[in-house]
């Protein structure tokens, strides 16, 4: 029964991460803004590190980094969505290597510090380590090929990019603490009702505004 | 030292590369009115009046043939060169020959390839270079 929540949780955080960069992040890259660094300071840190420390289990923000990224596939609008779907992939499996290499016990409260480092330290290295990622694996799968004078000159743009990520994560991370000390939680009898119907609504929401977008 | 008490050490770390790498871009960012082709200056426009137009999607994406742009500019054997397209802001992607032949130049100096991701739309491209 636990491990069944643990993937119904992993389906709904994921369904709402790639629900957020098909519809959030399309409109953010439409009016110009910095859409990468935004999503990922705010949805994925936020929505990951609410689900670690809800769940306390490493490997899940691996997992909801594959749904999301899976999610981001079936909608292939705003910027490049192959990279896309593989940046956010690469992220969830960075978080999960962060926090686990950093052991945190989140049993214990952590001091503000701690948390706004947490964010800063997140935030940055799970988005320049997402562009590096998808820098590579996407010309390997496509004709071009690829070519490491083409990483090498771009990895300061890369790093400076990533200071917004880190900005957002500063505020990002000490706001879910905040939400979690507020104890709000589902009730077992609701809890797979709910989860499954918004990660259905999410799925159903991006395929749909996909098909309309395709007719148009 | 326990591993959290490193926390804000990195993150301190972290913001003084993500500003330097910031400050260094800024300083390094080329502004040019041309383009060097395969080692010439061309304008944008003196491009697009030696070179045969393309487009991509029922009109979504016009400007010139990147394949043609090459053969106009000198290149011989070009199918024994890697293309290298350099934008203003760093950012670079090397193509190959195949790849120039699905392949436009937008007048805003932006790069479209019909048979590659959009992470090799080069914007502002400042550089065409022939390997």
């Amino acid at each position: 029964m636990k491990n069944m929540k643990f993937i119904v949780g992993i389906i709904v955080f994921g369904s709402l991460w790639g629900f957020a960069e098909c519809i959030i992040g399309s409109f953010l890259r439409d009016v110009n803004l910095p859409a990468g660094a935004i999503m990922t300071g705010i949805f994925a840190i936020g929505l990951m590190t609410l689900s670690r420390t809800t769940f306390r289990q490493p490997g899940m923000q691996a997992g909801i980094g594959l749904v999301a990224g899976a999610l981001r596939l079936f909608n292939p609008f705003g910027g490049c969505f192959i990279c896309s779907a593989i940046a956010i992939m690469a992220e969830g499996l960075l978080f999960d290597l962060i926090w686990t290499g950093f052991s945190l016990g989140l049993k214990k409260p952590q001091t503000l510090t701690i948390q706004a480092s947490l964010g800063i330290c997140s935030a940055y290295i799970v988005y320049v380590g997402g562009y590096i990622v998808t820098q590579i694996l996407t010309p390997v799968f496509s004709s071009a090929g690829f070519y490491l004078e083409n990483l090498i000159v771009f990895i300061p743009q890369i790093l400076a990019s990533g200071l917004l990520a880190a900005l957002i994560g500063v505020v990002t991370v000490p706001a879910v603490f905040i939400l979690k000390n507020l104890d709000i939680s589902i009730k077992d009898r609701v809890y797979y009702p709910v989860t499954i119907g918004v990660s259905a609504i999410c799925w159903i929401i991006v395929i749909t505004n996909t098909i309309l977008i395709m007719w148009s | 030292m326990r591993k959290d008490r490193l926390l804000p050490i990195f993150a301190l770390l972290i913001l003084l590369i993500g500003s330097v790498s910031s400050i260094y871009v800024y300083a390094t960012q080329a502004t040019t009115n041309t383009l060097l082709v395969n080692g010439q200056h061309y304008t944008i426009d003196q491009l697009f009046s030696l070179t045969q137009p393309r487009t991509f999607n029922e009109s979504q994406y016009s400007g010139i043939a990147l394949d043609d742009l090459m053969l106009k500019t000198g290149v011989s054997h070009p199918e024994q060169h890697a293309y290298t397209l350099k934008g203003a802001d760093g950012y670079e992607k090397t193509v190959t020959w195949e790849n120039m032949k699905n392949g436009l130049l937008t007048k805003e100096s932006e790069s479209v390839f019909s048979d590659l991701p959009k992470a090799f739309r080069v914007k502002d491209i400042v550089i065409i270079e022939v390997k």
